[in-house]
């Protein structure tokens, strides 16, 4: 009697990774716009399949990361990628999990306040906070900054507004700052770039 | 396509490491972020920075374009094509609005490029002080520090000796008013095309191990002082002697013989596509 092997995920780290990279590099180069990466994160299972598609793709045993509110899914990474576990003042990379509208303004401060922004001769040692945001757009924001040309009106939730005006307030001086970026339920992915900046250009 | 090779040659960890870094110079325009450059079948200096951009960024959608000083039929363009073919099976194109990915040395193509295209540059120099100091320690300083002052006082120097600046190519420039950049040998006549662009230009130096990025819509400004412009190239009364261009970057051939001077389109794809439309 012969038994068949499953994979668990169907997502394939060569391929799929350079459509998710290439996706994420367009939302960072264009920061507010809006890409899909839903078809990928399909070939995923378990409670986060977004962030994993997200840990596939830039994640190894190079570099560090943080879960904020989800110890099932630190494990998923850490077993799937290889990448070190480590506190949130040094992680690299940062998961916020989505759950009530306060517990996720708490976790996105605490991650915002913590996260490590470089030095001014090392910009690039920075944290890159990942945000599942799973509330309705709200407000209407102007954007600016390298990747929109003059300015863009955007209709954002609260949970991106507070992010924006909780990463204004750390002061940091350029080019020190996280990058941010957020992926929706349906799988919509956008970036905000320590220069995307919130008001008048 | 030679299986015996991963897709586009790099392995997956070096792949990631490459795209890792790609994000934080495109999140910090002009910053040169410091990467594990890895071995090639080509020897480091040929464009090896460029060629590890593309292959972490290629995937099986993309359609390759690689020019060589403006031309698609040089030996390095062709062999590089050859290269990354072999071990992906993309389609190229010698046609610029075609290409999704380009890979280039020391040319911007004429056709302005659009939003959804990436150029890659392959970058000998990337640090645009070395020129002024050689200590990698010190200028990585200098750039924190914002401190640019020798690279003025060299600029400065070249008009009191000279009366003209005499930088001819790798012009540097000042990117989103913060990092003092080396845009690739790429001559002052491209410079301009840098600043508000569509499309995502990226910089990879093999040698040196650095990536960095200008995004699109980002301010790019030359240097240059307030009493003195900066000035491109000039090509005014000149046409191409094949496709009779006179607004494109020209190529000067002299004739020893004949002791006559022709020029032509250094971009060959724009030339002969204008050349088949006169």
């Amino acid at each position: 009697m012969t038994s068949t092997l499953s994979k668990k995920h169907d997502f394939d780290t060569v391929f799929d990774s350079q459509e998710v990279f290439r996706l994420i590099l367009d939302a960072l180069s264009c920061p507010a716009r809006v890409v899909s990466i839903q078809k990928y994160a399909d070939k995923l299972f378990g409670a986060h399949p977004l962030f994993l598609t997200l840990a596939l793709t830039l994640l190894d045993n190079e570099v560090s990361f943080c879960v904020l509110g989800d110890d099932l899914l630190e494990d998923e990474i850490s077993s799937l990628t290889l990448a070190k576990k480590e506190q949130l003042q040094n992680a690299d990379f940062i998961f916020i999990c989505s759950a009530g509208e306060k517990e996720e303004a708490q976790r996105l401060q605490t991650a915002i306040e913590n996260a490590k922004c470089g030095t001014l001769a090392d910009p690039h040692k920075s944290a890159t906070i990942i945000v599942c945001d799973k509330s309705p757009a709200a407000s209407y924001v102007t954007l600016f900054g390298p990747g929109i040309a003059e300015t863009l009106e955007c209709h954002i939730s609260h949970a991106v507004k507070n992010a924006l005006e909780l990463r204004d307030a750390q002061n940091y001086e350029y080019p020190q700052g996280i990058d941010l970026i957020f992926v929706s339920n349906a799988g919509e992915l956008f970036a905000l770039p320590r220069l995307a900046r919130m008001g008048v250009k | 396509m030679n299986n015996n090779y991963n897709f586009a040659f790099l392995d997956e960890g070096s792949k990631r490491e490459i795209r890792r870094c790609t994000l934080k110079a495109v999140a910090i325009p002009g910053y040169q972020v410091p990467f594990g450059s890895r071995e090639l079948p080509i020897g480091r200096g040929w464009g090896t920075g460029g060629i590890q951009l593309t292959l972490s960024l290629i995937g099986p959608n993309d359609v390759l374009k690689v020019i060589d000083q403006g031309s698609d039929e040089s030996v390095n363009a062709v062999n590089i094509k050859k290269f990354v073919g072999l071990c992906t099976d993309v389609e190229t194109t010698n046609n610029t609005t075609e290409a999704t990915l380009i890979q280039t040395r020391h040319r911007i193509p004429e056709i302005p490029l659009k939003d959804g295209q990436i150029l890659v540059f392959q970058v000998p120099i990337p640090e645009p002080l070395r020129i002024v100091e050689a200590r990698e320690e010190v200028t990585k300083k200098m750039h924190a520090e914002k401190d640019y002052a020798p690279l003025w006082l060299q600029l400065y120097e070249s008009l009191v000796k000279y009366q003209k600046v005499t930088i001819a190519s790798e012009y540097p420039c000042m990117v989103e008013d913060r990092y003092m950049t080396n845009p690739s040998p790429i001559p002052k006549f491209d410079n301009p095309k840098l600043h508000n662009a569509e499309c995502l230009y990226l910089f990879g130096a093999g040698r040196e191990k650095k990536i960095y990025a200008i995004p699109p819509h980002t301010k790019v400004v030359s240097l240059a002082f307030d009493d003195v412009p900066f000035e491109r190239e000039s090509f005014a009364g000149k046409t191409c002697r094949l496709c009779k261009s006179n607004n494109t970057y020209l190529d000067e051939m002299f004739d020893a013989q004949t002791g006559e001077k022709v020029y032509q389109c250094s971009d060959t794809s724009y030339c002969k596509e204008v050349a088949a439309h006169a």
